[in-house]
Formats: C-alpha cells, structure tokens, sequence
C-alpha cells in the first residue's frame, strides 16, 4: 500500500518517537497487531494527513504524529481494523475526521482525541444512532469555526441521535454557537428565532415531534437478545422520568422526541416512586399491536408511557 | 505536542461506580467528550475528591507496578458463585462486588491515616518495591525514596539512623547545647521506610521506639520533631527469625501487618515484559495521584469523619469482650484477666488446666492469650473507617470491619495453639493461618451475637443509654428504682454459673453504673 509523500516525510522525520511508541504499545497490549496499524496509518491516517496538507501544509507533521500516536490507541482497544469492537471509528477517522482539516491542523490531538471519545461514549448506548451524529457532523462541518463550537455542535447532535439525557445540558450549551449553527443543528429552518425554540425545546421534551412513529420512541429488550431487561420491566413514575424494575435490576427512564435511555437507578428510589397509573389510550395500543387488556399506562407531566408483560420493550409518547 | 504515557495513564471512568439518586443526578453533557482516548487537555485531577484519587493510585498500582494482585479482601453484591476445592474442600470465592488485593490496600490505607504498615513475607516478592511506591506517592522522587530508606543490619547504630554531632561542635562545645546535631534526612520524611527491621540490634531498636511511637527523635539533649508520618516496615520473617528479637514495645506500634503473598507463574508472560523493557512502575508514577501533604490532611480528616453505627459498634464490642476474662488468674472480680495471669509470670498451662467449668470449645477466649489493648481497638477503628472511605461510603459496614480487623490484629492477638479450638481437624489451617484465623472467629462471634439477638435484646445497653441520657433532675425514688434494676440484672445473669467474656465485661459495666448512681444517691441525700 502506497501512502502520501507528507505522510512518508512525517513517518520518517517521527522514525526513532513512533517506533518507540510501537514498542511500548507492544509490551502494554500484547494483543497489538503491527499490520492492522500499519494498515490503518497507510489508509485512514495518510487521508487526514492528505486533507491537513491541503489547508495547513505547515501543520503536517504535527497532526501526522499526533494521528499515528493516537491510532496506535485505537488498534491496540481493537477500535478500528477488521477486528473492530465499534464499526464508527473507522468511519469516523475516514470521513468526518478529514472535512474538519483546518481544525485538526490546529490542534490535531484535541480534535481526534474528542471526536473519538465521543464515537465511543455514543457507541456505547444500543437505542443512540451514532450514524446519524456522524452525518450531523460531517454535514456541518464547513459552518464549524474552532474546536470549541465543534464540541457543541457534538453535545447537541448527540442529544438528536438520542442521548435524551444530554437534553438540558446540550441546550445550555448550545447557546455559545451561532444562532444559525444551532438551528441548523436542530434542523430547524433559518428563518426560525433561536431563543424561543430553545425555550420550547427547554420547556417541552416532545416540542415539535410531529413526525413521531405511529409506535412512539421504544426503548428496551430481552436482555437474552442483548437487551436491558431479564423480564417484562414494571413501570413506575418520576418528576421528570420513570423508574424502571426488570429482574432485580432498576433503571431511570429518560425520553423525548430524539430518543430514550435507561440508567442505573437504586431500588430505593423505584420503592420511592409513584405507582399511579392513568387509562391507557387504545389507539395507541392498537399501534403497538401489544394485547390491550395487558397495557399498564403512566404518565408524568410531558410523557405517557406504556409497558406490558407480553414485552420486554416501553413505548413512550408525548403527553396529551 | 503532548508525550505518549502509557504507563501513566490512570482511569478516567469512575473507580467505583454506583448508581446515582435521582434527586442529585447532574448529567454533563461534557462527558461526551470523555474516553481512553487523550485529547491533550486532561483536567487537573486535584479536583478529585481525595477517596477517588486513592482509588485511582490503587488502581494504578494494581494495573501497572504489582504483576499478580491476589484479591484477598472480598466484597460481595448478592450472592457469589464459590466452589469447593482440593481434598480439603476449601472455598474460592469469585466475588460478585469490587475486591482488593490487600498488599495494595492496607499500605495505601496506611497512607492516608499515616499509621504503620509492617509488610513480611519472603525475600523478593515485592515488599520493599510496595513501599517504595508510597514513597513515591507522597510525592518524593524516587531516588530520595531510596536513599532515605533505612535498612536495618546487625551493626546499625544510633547516629546510622538519627544522624551525627557536628566533628566541630564535639571538639569546642562548653555544653551540650552547643553540640549540633546534623540529623538524618529521613526524620524529615512524611513517608518513613524501615527495610528489615527485624536486623537492627536492639538498642537501636529502642531510639526507633521514640520515633515511631513519640514522632521525635533524641540526641544528646536535642529533640528533633519529626512531622506526622506513614511508616512502612519489612521483614522477611515476622515470627522471630530476624537477626535480633524485635522488641515488644516496638511490634505493639505497628498497625497493620499484610503478607507478600506468592507469585502466580501464569503472569510470567508480564514478568518477562517486564525485564525486558526494563520499565520501573516507581519510575512512572503519573502526577495526577500524587499526593500532597495537605491531600493527606484533608484525607485524614475525611476518614475521621466517618461513623460508625450503633449497632456495628456494639458488634465490636461484643467480640473484644471475648478475650480478657481468664477466670482462674483472678481472686477478685476485676482482676480475673489474662493481663494478670500474664503479669504473674506463672506458667499459662497451669492456668488453662485450672479452668474446667466452661466449654473450651465454644468459648471465643480460650483460642487466645491475651485481650485485645485500647491501641487495638483504636487501630481498628481508624482502618475500618477508612477503609469504608476508600469504598466511597459515609459509615462504616460490617463487612468493612470483618475484612480490616484480621490485618489489625494479626499480631495483636495471640493464639494459644493448645486450645481444644486449633485440635480439631478441620481447624488445623487456623494455627498458621492467622488472618483466616482472626476472621473466622469474628464470624463466630457475630453468629453468637446473632444467637443472643443482641440486637433488639441488650438490657444492659438500655441501661448503659439511660445514663448517658444524663443524671439531672433526677430523684431519689428514680436512682434507687434504677439500682435495684441493675442489681436484679446483674442476679439475673450471674445465675446461669458459668462465666464467659462478654458476661464478665456486662457484668463489670453493672457495676459501674451501680457504682455511678450510688454516687449521685449519696450526693442527692447529702445536698438536701
């Protein structure tokens, strides 16, 4: 495999710092394989190398070392290669990484260190689309100034691929990028006033969710099938959330109009929480196609959410 | 460009991870950007909370500088999976909860309560590699670490290990407070190291007596005050096979004793790595777990702030009164303790001979031969709350007292080997064993605690409450209605004969709340 002139004049400049970093990583993680790295440099790091000469020359070397030490992470956590634990590095490092090549000629380790780590965390979620965060991304990429509002742009994108928790914290923080990057991120139309539809978003976790699957937003599954339940999980309610009990684990329950998690919760705080049940609405149980008889509704102020013991899954809905 | 450090590298994620309530969840969208993956820009970590830290330099030091930790201290969530092993049918155990290696553990927990920390075991499995690193992790470079170390050897002599007059001052001095003292530096230290303690001859013994226990050091009529210190000692061999007998006085004030234990030949591979690449973990220690000297303080007092349950206590109470009462040593009631029978000098055989009326077997005291000192207890304390700070946790559980108290008392309790206890076939493993030993026989006082529902039943605990409850305002008719109930109390128990620890000791505090409110009695009727 043939690989760029700057990348060859960087590996050759880096010789006796990368070939030291190699060794090490070799007595660190005895399960490094050398050809899924050289590999990974030949096609992925020589691509953003190739993207960094073409808008910072100068910068080269600096992100190329920067790049190689990093990649020497990710295949010794089997990260990227055929071996993968995650199929969006590779794809992060091949296609996003390059359209933020004026950031990454700045501070290459600051971007592909974020970026990646953000791959991973979001990866590590089953219901987050990590695919669609990338294309968030890489499709915004040209409006993205510094390494500051791309981690914005990461946070907010990150709570639309269905990180719900992130919701208030993301739209705290989106405040700091133009108003323009933060409709757009949104997928809001330009004409529309930040302010207020941060407001909405703020005030309603189901603002604008018209286009809603018929099913709602589902989250869970038989932990049998690689899901999080043991058994048909039991509903309980929450200010803002639901408790969650399935076997003897329990669970927090967080949903709006981007998507749902689940996270560790104690089983004082489910005895602690409301029991209340509101009548189920039939269309929604039709929709599911779940036995009607069988559904058990609960609600809080924004969210109607619905279990079964025929399912291992919950349904939420907007309220209303 | 930032350096390449693999092996400095400490955990980012949370050590001991728990569920969050509700109530206080904070969901940082910041943590998106979290990961193995370092972006140059890593937090400082003087930000963490002091528990967290240890449990990072603990992680640290079990991922990078110990080889094969053996997870000796367990910790269980729920029920964990053991299986019977070997003709002797021993129980492993894998542990559903996070557990410890306590070659790790207690040195780091000495750390942070700047107590004393006696590491034995055979000659190179690490002991003195371990204290090194807590050297280091007080923020000492290694090479003074080293240098400071003081290695005992049978010629080791006073100015070896507190320093030397001035040459000058000795030849010109009118008095002895013109004599300087050039002191040695490891006096100085807030991480002490003692390297075979049990090779210094004797009288040295004695100067490092001062130190260890007075924190000050003396010569010729100058003191040197030493700052509060974590002392690490070794010995290859803890029971006596050193050069010289290690003095009472000196093995009484060390805290925690924890054994190297062996090497596991299937982490030969790591060994191999190791020589290989010639790395030195102490050499590598990453800054962020490093800790000051005002870390330490704060973690001290974090330690100190730590409860310990009513109930908990009451356990701990419940098994050192177990072990003092030697019935036979004593003609009055106050006196019939192993502490006298000690001081008698008369031979312990004849004293365990003369004690027929209990049953040997299930009375706790007869496995030992002696009680345990206030030191003890102390110690006890101070390491089962932190050890309770180390998990992160605000109050002492009994699993924390269960699992620190056999390194506490290791060498504090004796075993007396002739007692019927250590003949029993099953139990022989006990009479080398002391830590399975020790912790074996807090189960078996926790399950007689337990037989005894001590609990909800404690008649003398509510009387012991009723008088911390204070005695103003009240009146005569109440005092004596109290004296008569400890007085039928105490007939009631001392019905049943046969006298065990935990009765005696009942049985003395009846005394003293009779004794306390006869007091208040005889100064009602005399300020009328």
């Amino acid at each position: 495999m043939t690989i760029s002139a700057a990348l060859a004049s960087s590996l050759a400049a880096g010789r006796s710092r990368l070939n030291a970093r190699v060794a090490e990583t070799r007595r660190r993680h005895p399960g490094f394989d050398a050809q899924v790295y050289a590999d990974f440099v030949a096609s992925a790091v020589d691509g953003l190398v190739q993207a960094v000469e073409a808008v910072a020359p100068e910068r080269v070397h600096a992100a190329a070392i920067s790049a190689c030490e990093l990649a020497l992470e990710l295949v010794a956590q089997n990260l990227v290669g055929p071996a993968a634990r995650q199929p969006w590095m590779d794809r992060l490092w091949r296609e996003l990484a390059p359209r933020h090549a004026r950031l990454l000629a700045a501070q290459p380790q600051a971007v592909l260190g974020a970026l990646g780590n953000a791959v991973i965390q979001l990866g590590q979620w089953p219901q987050v689309r990590v695919d669609a965060w990338l294309d968030g991304m890489a499709a915004l990429a040209d409006e993205v100034q510094d390494p500051a509002q791309l981690r914005v742009l990461g946070q907010l994108l990150a709570w639309r691929a269905g990180m719900a928790h992130y919701r208030r914290g993301a739209l705290a923080a989106a405040d700091a990028l133009p108003a323009k990057l933060a409709l757009q991120a949104l997928g809001a139309g330009a004409e529309a006033d930040w302010p207020a539809l941060r407001a909405a978003l703020l005030a309603d976790p189901w603002h604008g969710a018209d286009d809603l699957p018929a099913t709602g937003v589902q989250i869970g599954a038989f932990s049998g099938f690689g899901g999080q339940f043991a058994q048909p999980p039991q509903l309980r309610v929450g200010d803002d959330d639901f408790l969650v009990r399935s076997a003897d684990r329990h669970f927090l329950l967080l949903g709006d109009r981007y998507g749902a998690v689940l996270l560790p919760a104690s089983a004082d705080e489910f005895a602690a929480a409301s029991t209340r049940e509101v009548s189920a609405p039939e269309a929604r149980g039709d929709a599911l196609g779940w036995p009607q008889g069988s559904i058990r509704a609960f609600a809080n102020v924004h969210t109607l959410a619905l279990a079964s013991p025929y399912t291992h899954a919950i349904a939420l809905f907007p309220r209303g | 460009m930032s350096g390449f450090k693999l092996f400095q590298r400490v955990s980012r994620a949370p050590t001991n991870p728990r569920a969050v309530p509700a109530a206080t969840r904070e969901f940082d969208v910041a943590s998106l950007y979290e990961g193995p993956l370092s972006t140059g820009d890593e937090g400082d970590a003087a930000a963490l909370p002091l528990d967290e830290k240890l449990r990072q330099a603990y992680f640290w030091i079990v991922n990078n500088a110990v080889i094969s930790p053996h997870y000796d201290i367990e910790y269980n969530e729920g029920a964990a999976a053991t299986f019977a092993v070997g003709d002797s049918r021993r129980t492993l155990t894998l542990p559903s909860a996070q557990s410890y290696s306590s070659f790790i553990l207690l040195p780091l927990l000495t750390f942070a309560t700047r107590r004393k920390c006696l590491f034995v075991g055979g000659p190179g499995r690490g002991k003195t590699a371990s204290a090194i690193l807590m050297g280091v992790l007080a923020g000492y470079p290694v090479k003074e670490v080293r240098r400071a170390m003081q290695h005992g050897h049978p010629q080791m002599t006073l100015a070896d290990l507190l320093g030397n007059p001035l040459p000058a001052d000795l030849a010109s001095a009118q008095s002895m407070d013109d004599i300087r003292i050039a002191w040695r530096s490891w006096l100085g230290m807030r991480v002490k190291i003692i390297d075979e303690y049990n090779r210094i001859p004797t009288r040295t013994q004695s100067a490092l007596l001062t130190v260890m226990g007075d924190n000050y050091a003396e010569m010729l009529n100058h003191v040197y005050e030493c700052p509060e210190s974590a002392w690490y000692l070794t010995a290859n061999d803890d029971q006596g096979g050193g050069t010289y007998q290690v003095i009472e006085a000196l093995r009484d004030r060390i805290d925690v004793i924890v054994q190297a234990l062996s090497f596991n030949p299937r982490f030969l591979d790591e060994l191999l790595l190791r020589v290989e690449s010639g790395v030195r973990p102490e050499e590598m220690m990453p800054p962020e777990i490093i800790f000051s000297a005002e870390d330490i303080d704060a973690a001290g007092k974090q330690i100190l702030a730590v409860s310990v349950p009513e109930a908990l206590r009451r356990r701990l109470e419940f098994f050192s009164s177990q072990f003092e009462l030697m019935e036979t040593a004593g003609s009055q009631f106050e006196y019939m303790t192993k502490d006298t029978a000690r001081l008698s000098g008369e031979d312990w055989h004849q004293f365990t001979a003369a004690d027929n009326g209990r049953d040997r077997l299930k009375d706790l005291g007869c496995q030992t031969r002696n009680g345990l000192s206030v030191r003890n207890l102390m110690t006890l304390l101070v390491f089962a709350k932190a050890m309770a700070w180390f998990r992160g946790n605000a109050e002492v559980e009994l699993e924390d007292l269960r699992q620190i108290l056999p390194f506490v008392l290791h060498d504090k309790l004796q075993p007396d080997p002739d007692a019927p206890f250590f003949a029993l076939p099953e139990h022989a493993a006990f009479r080398s064993d002391r830590l399975g030993w020790l912790r074996h026989l807090f189960d078996l006082s926790n399950a007689e605690y337990d037989r005894l529902d001590l609990d909800r039943d404690d008649p003398v605990g509510e009387l012991s409450a009723q008088f911390a409850a204070g005695l103003d305002g009240l009146d005569e008719r109440e005092v004596r209605k109290r004296l008569s109930k400890i007085e039928h109390l105490v007939e009631q128990r001392a019905a049943g004969r046969k006298l065990y620890g935990p009765l005696y000791d009942d049985l003395l505090k009846l005394k003293y709340l009779h004794q306390r409110y006869t007091n208040y009695l005889n100064w009602l009727r005399a300020s009328r």
